[in-house]
C-alpha cells in the first residue's frame, strides 16, 4: 500500500496541476486571512474572535482538497492512464484505498501549510497594529478541526471522483450540489418541518464540523464530524462497487 | 501459460466473444489474429482482468489476472489505447508505474535506453508521436521483466526498423521461455514473428495452428510457372490432373511437383518453376474469416 501511495504522490508532482493547485489554495488563505486581519474593526483587536476568524481563513484549504479529491480520480479516466492503473494494481479496492490515504495526507499537509501562511501574514500585520492573535485552546481546537475537515473533504472527493468518474460533471455537480442543492433541499424540507434532515447532508455536516456554519439547534461538531465520516465511507464504497463492476474498454 | 476457457463477452445485444477457448504455451510467440470487430481486443482485456466476462474465465499463469501476485513480474501488457498521461513525461510515466510496482528508478532508465526514447524522456508525453507511444506502452509492459508478454497491436507506428526491432525483441524473450500473445493487422510480419497463431472470426475460434501447418494448408498442390500454361493445363487435364491459373503464366496443380514435371517433359513443354505450393498466412486468414463463408468452423 505504501508504494502505491507513493505512487499516487508522484502522479501529482509531475503533472502541471500540482503548481497550479498550491498557488490556488495559498492563494485563497491568504486573500482570505489578509481580509480578515486588513478590516478588523480596532475594538476586535486582541479579541478571541477575531483569531477565530482568522484562522479560519485556512479552511479555504478544504475547498481546494476537495476540487483534488475529485481530480486525482476522474484525471485517470480523462486521460485514459486508468487502464495502466488497473493493468499495475489489479486489484481496484487497492487503487481507491491509495487515493484516500493519499489525498488524506495532502490534505493535512494542505491545511497546515495554510494555517502556516494565516499566521505568516496575521503576526506581523496584528503586531504593526499593536495586537496579537489570541493562541489559546480554542484557537488550538478551531486549527486542529480544520486539518480534519480538509481530510475529510479530500477523502469526499475522492468518493465522488469515484462514483462519477466523468471530470466535469463530477467537478460541476459537486460544486453545485454544495452552493445550491443542499441550500435548496434544506429550504424543501423547511417547509415540512423536517428542516433537521438537511443537517445530514454532506456540505451541511462538514460545514458544521469545521464550524463554517454554526447553527444552535444543529449537529454538534462531534456529531458532524462522524456524519461526514459516514459520507465519506458510503460514498468511497459507492465507488468502489462502481469501480469493480466495471469493464474498461 | 496463457488459457481461455469458454470465454464470452456480451455487450448489451452484441456479442462481442462466444465461447472462446485457446491455450498459449511459454517459449512460444502466439499472433492472435482476426478481422476488424472480431473480438480480440475484448478477449486480451478480459485476460487482462480489465473487463469482466459474462461467462468462462481466462488465466495467466494458472490464475486470473487479479490475483496474480506482483502482476507487474509476471505479466506485461501493451493495448491499443495510449495509457499514458499527456501532461507527464515519459520518464514520469515510467516513474509511477515503476513505483506502484516497486521497482527500481534504475530500472526505467534502463528501458528507456531499450526502447531508444532516452532523449525524449523528459519530453511529455503529448508530444510523442505514434510510434514514441508504442515504444513507451513497451517500456511500460517490461517495466517488470515479466514472463507473459500481452501485446495488442505493437507495431502500430513503428518505422521499418522499429518493427524488425520489436520482432527481433518478442523472438529473443520467447527463445528464453516467456510467453508472448500480440495481435495484428499486419499478416506478413506477424508472419515473420510467431510460431503459431489463433485465428477468431466473429469472437469464435476458428483455427489454431502452428506456422508449420498453416504453411502446410495448401500441401499436396504444386506451383508450375511456364510460357505456355494453356497447353501445360491441357496436357495436365488429359492426364486427369486439375489445375487453375494463379496468374504470371502460373498454375495450380492439385498434383505432387514430380507427377506435374512428368507431365511437362512427355509433351515438350518448358518449365520455369515448379514447387510445392505453401499457403500464406494472409491466404489461410483470408479463406476461414472470409464474410460470405458464414461462421468458421471451429476445432
Amino acid at each position: 500500500m505504501t508504494a502505491l501511495v507513493a505512487a499516487e504522490l508522484l502522479k501529482f508532482r509531475t503533472t502541471r496541476t500540482a503548481i497550479g493547485v498550491l498557488l490556488a489554495a495559498l492563494g485563497l488563505v491568504a486573500v482570505a486571512a489578509a481580509g480578515t486581519v486588513g478590516t478588523a474593526e480596532d475594538n476586535a483587536l486582541g479579541t478571541s474572535q477575531l483569531t477565530q476568524d482568522t484562522v479560519s481563513s485556512a479552511l479555504f484549504a478544504s475547498l481546494v482538497a476537495f476540487i483534488v479529491g475529485i481530480l486525482s480520480v476522474t484525471v485517470e479516466w480523462r486521460h485514459g492512464t486508468v487502464t495502466r492503473t488497473f493493468l499495475v494494481t489489479p486489484r481496484r479496492v487497492r487503487i481507491l484505498l491509495a487515493k484516500e490515504i493519499w489525498i488524506a495526507i495532502f490534505s493535512a499537509a494542505l491545511a497546515l501549510l495554510g494555517l502556516l501562511l494565516v499566521l505568516a501574514i496575521a503576526v506581523p500585520w496584528l503586531e504593526l497594529r499593536g495586537s496579537s492573535l489570541v493562541l489559546d485552546r480554542d484557537a488550538a481546537s478551531l486549527a486542529g478541526r480544520t486539518v480534519l475537515a480538509t481530510m475529510l473533504w479530500g477523502a469526499l472527493g475522492v468518493g465522488v471522483g469515484a462514483v462519477v468518474q466523468s471530470q466535469t460533471p463530477a467537478l460541476v455537480g459537486a460544486i453545485l450540489w454544495i452552493l445550491l442543492a443542499e441550500v435548496l433541499i434544506g429550504a424543501l424540507l423547511g417547509l415540512v418541518d423536517l428542516e433537521g434532515v438537511a443537517d445530514y447532508l454532506p456540505g451541511r455536516a462538514l460545514s458544521a464540523f469545521d464550524g463554517t456554519i454554526e447553527d444552535e439547534g444543529g449537529l454538534t461538531r462531534a456529531v458532524a464530524g462522524v456524519v461526514g465520516l459516514a459520507w465519506v465511507v458510503g460514498l468511497g464504497a459507492l465507488g468502489w462497487l462502481r469501480m469493480s463492476r466495471q469493464d474498461v474498454t | 501459460m496463457i488459457e481461455v476457457e469458454s470465454l464470452t463477452k456480451r455487450y448489451g445485444s452484441t456479442l462481442a466473444v462466444d465461447d472462446l477457448s485457446f491455450a498459449v504455451a511459454p517459449g512460444t510467440v502466439t499472433g492472435f489474429l482476426g478481422p476488424n470487430g472480431a473480438g480480440k481486443s475484448t478477449t486480451l482485456r478480459a485476460l487482462l482482468g480489465l473487463v469482466h466476462p459474462t461467462s468462462g474465465r481466462t488465466t495467466v499463469l494458472g490464475l486470473p489476472y487479479a490475483e496474480l501476485a506482483g502482476v507487474a513480474h509476471r505479466v506485461g501488457a501493451v493495448l491499443e489505447t495510449f495509457d499514458a498521461h499527456p501532461g507527464r513525461s515519459g520518464r514520469n510515466h515510467l516513474r509511477v508505474l515503476a513505483t506502484a510496482a516497486g521497482i527500481a528508478t534504475s530500472r526505467v532508465d534502463e528501458l528507456l535506453e531499450l526502447v531508444e526514447l532516452t532523449g525524449a524522456a523528459r519530453r511529455r508525453a503529448k508530444g510523442y508521436s505514434l510510434g514514441m507511444r508504442q515504444r513507451l506502452g513497451l517500456a511500460a509492459a517490461l517495466l517488470g521483466d515479466p514472463e507473459v508478454l500481452v501485446l495488442d497491436e505493437p507495431a502500430n507506428g513503428l518505422d521499418p526498423q522499429g518493427i524488425r526491432w520489436l520482432r527481433d525483441l518478442l523472438r529473443s524473450l520467447a527463445a528464453e521461455g516467456r510467453t508472448v500473445l500480440l495481435s495484428s493487422h499486419v499478416l506478413a510480419e506477424i508472419a515473420q514473428t510467431v510460431d503459431e497463431v489463433v485465428i477468431i472470426h466473429r469472437g469464435r475460434l476458428v483455427r489454431q495452428a502452428t506456422m508449420a501447418e498453416v504453411e502446410a494448408m495448401a500441401a499436396g498442390e504444386a506451383r508450375v510457372r511456364t510460357p505456355e500454361p494453356a497447353r501445360l493445363a491441357e496436357a495436365l487435364a488429359c492426364s486427369g490432373v486439375l489445375s487453375h491459373a494463379i496468374g504470371d503464366g502460373a498454375l495450380g496443380v492439385a498434383a505432387a511437383p514430380e507427377r506435374v514435371g512428368e507431365v511437362a517433359s512427355a509433351n515438350g513443354i518448358v518449365l520455369h518453376e515448379l514447387t510445392t505450393a505453401r499457403a500464406t498466412l494472409e491466404e489461410v486468414f483470408l479463406s476461414l474469416t472470409d464474410p460470405d463463408a458464414g461462421e468458421g468452423s471451429s476445432e
